[in-house]
């Protein structure tokens, strides 16, 4: 054997220092996967929904409402006023629009003892067997009692949420006859409960009010592209939110969520609510709402 | 916040002028600056952009034989343009465009003269247009002012 001593260290030594790098690179990787496992995987966002859905109440108490007209807040458009009817005929209660609400959104999970007790951060609710948002009303009592105006109208009639402003006062969400505002308790980025799923909508910091917002960024794009592709100085045609849908509407595979323009008559919207009754829940019947349901026919 | 939400510019390694190719070949700013007037993003060309053009011989200027070594040796994106508008905020550059607003109102007629805003550059900036404080010779209409129209 030719290995004196000092080859015997040597080789020891170089054995050491290959542990040593092999080692630095697998702790690398492993932390990799660590800041990979803060972000949380589809699955659970679709476990999530199933469980909102096996709690959901069973109840929802609707009364008739008319057609939704302009809205009657100063500086108002009178050409737009979206909103939304949801055919209770059709719904089969299947819960696939809360998913597609919860990824347009980038909706938060939330931790295992709020889900226990039904404090989900979803948008859309099951109630009554059939999706349930906030409604967007003429005369939101929400946003009358907003402390910094980060709830407030826009003149098409979304109910939009200005994030950066809301110091969670809550008294938007207490406001709400219907607890359709949820408020971020948590700090869900932190806790790896939050994924961006849409580049287009903002992740919500802790102390935040969210609500559905009736997919704002999905018309305020189509907006910007119809006004971009207007050549300068001519009478131009007005923009009407035609071919919008909300991520709801479009995830039904009944058709039963209809996205449209209550002032525009050839809005599917107003074609298709046109020869039915509309209802609303009771608590909002007073307050003008934009998202109403549809059943039976007249 | 103290950053700026205009994108910074960081001198090219390529001598590029824009009095020459803009102000007295006629060249239109998005024909390098894709997507200034139909999209909500304007780019900065790439050296196959400059290449279009510069791979013929175009001028008797003893200066194109420096432009040629530089433009040879130069990255595939010579210049870079990083955006750094908050994620809540929307700016659309393409209608701003086709609203009226020509390229100098905003960036001056020159490289690096931002003569609206610069570093300054803030919310405030944006509401007084909008509201038709600023630019009043030019007739802008007033645009929307409401908070969702740019925020999210």
């Amino acid at each position: 054997m030719g290995m004196d001593r000092r080859e015997f260290i040597k080789s020891c030594s170089l054995v050491a220092v290959m542990g040593l790098l092999f080692g630095c690179r697998k702790s690398a990787v492993l932390g990799d996967i660590a800041s990979q496992l803060s972000v949380p995987e589809l699955k659970r966002f679709e476990d999530e929904v199933k469980l909102a859905m096996s709690q959901a109440k069973k109840s929802l108490d609707l009364v008739k409402v008319p057609t939704p007209g302009a809205l009657k807040i100063p500086g108002a458009s009178t050409l737009n006023r979206f909103g939304m009817a949801i055919d209770l005929d059709a719904c089969d209660g299947c819960g696939k629009c809360i998913l597609a609400c919860n990824l347009e959104n980038n909706v938060p999970l939330v931790p295992e003892e709020d889900a226990a007790r039904g404090r989900f951060m979803h948008w859309v609710d099951m109630r009554g067997g059939a999706p349930f948002m906030c409604a967007h009303c003429g005369n939101a009592p929400c946003e009358r009692v907003c402390p910094t105006g980060a709830a407030n109208h826009t003149p098409d009639g979304l109910s939009a949420m200005m994030y950066k402003r809301c110091t969670g006062s809550r008294f938007c969400g207490a406001n709400c006859p219907v607890q359709a505002r949820k408020f971020n308790f948590n700090d869900a980025q932190k806790l790896g409960l939050a994924r961006q799923f849409n580049r287009e909508v903002p992740l919500r910091d802790k102390g935040v009010m969210e609500k559905c917002s009736l997919c704002l960024h999905r018309l305020q794009n189509d907006r910007l592209e119809f006004k971009t592709s207007l050549t300068v100085g001519t009478a131009a045609e007005e923009w009407r939110g035609r071919g919008v849908k909300t991520a709801c509407a479009e995830a039904c595979p009944k058709n039963a969520i209809v996205f449209g323009n209550w002032l525009d008559d050839k809005s599917p919207l107003v074609q298709l609510t046109k020869n039915r009754v509309l209802y609303a829940p009771c608590e909002l019947a007073a307050l003008d709402p934009s998202v109403v349901f549809m059943r039976g026919r007249r | 916040m103290g950053e700026s939400c205009v994108p910074e510019h960081t001198p090219g390694p390529i001598p590029f002028d824009h009095a020459l190719h803009g102000d007295s070949i006629g060249l239109d700013c998005a024909a390098c600056h894709t997507g200034a007037r139909a999209s909500a993003n304007a780019y900065m060309p790439s050296k196959a952009d400059c290449m279009d053009c510069h791979r013929l011989p175009l001028t008797e200027n003893p200066g194109i034989e420096t432009l040629d070594s530089v433009l040879a040796k130069a990255d595939d994106r010579p210049w870079s343009h990083k955006r750094i508008l908050p994620e809540h905020v929307v700016f659309h550059h393409g209608v701003h465009a086709a609203a009226g607003v020509a390229c100098s109102d905003c960036h001056g007629s020159n490289h690096m003269q931002n003569r609206y805003g610069g570093e300054k550059f803030d919310m405030q900036s944006c509401l007084k247009c909008h509201r038709g404080e600023t630019f009043k010779e030019k007739g802008f209409k007033p645009a929307a002012t409401y908070c969702a129209a740019c925020h999210r």
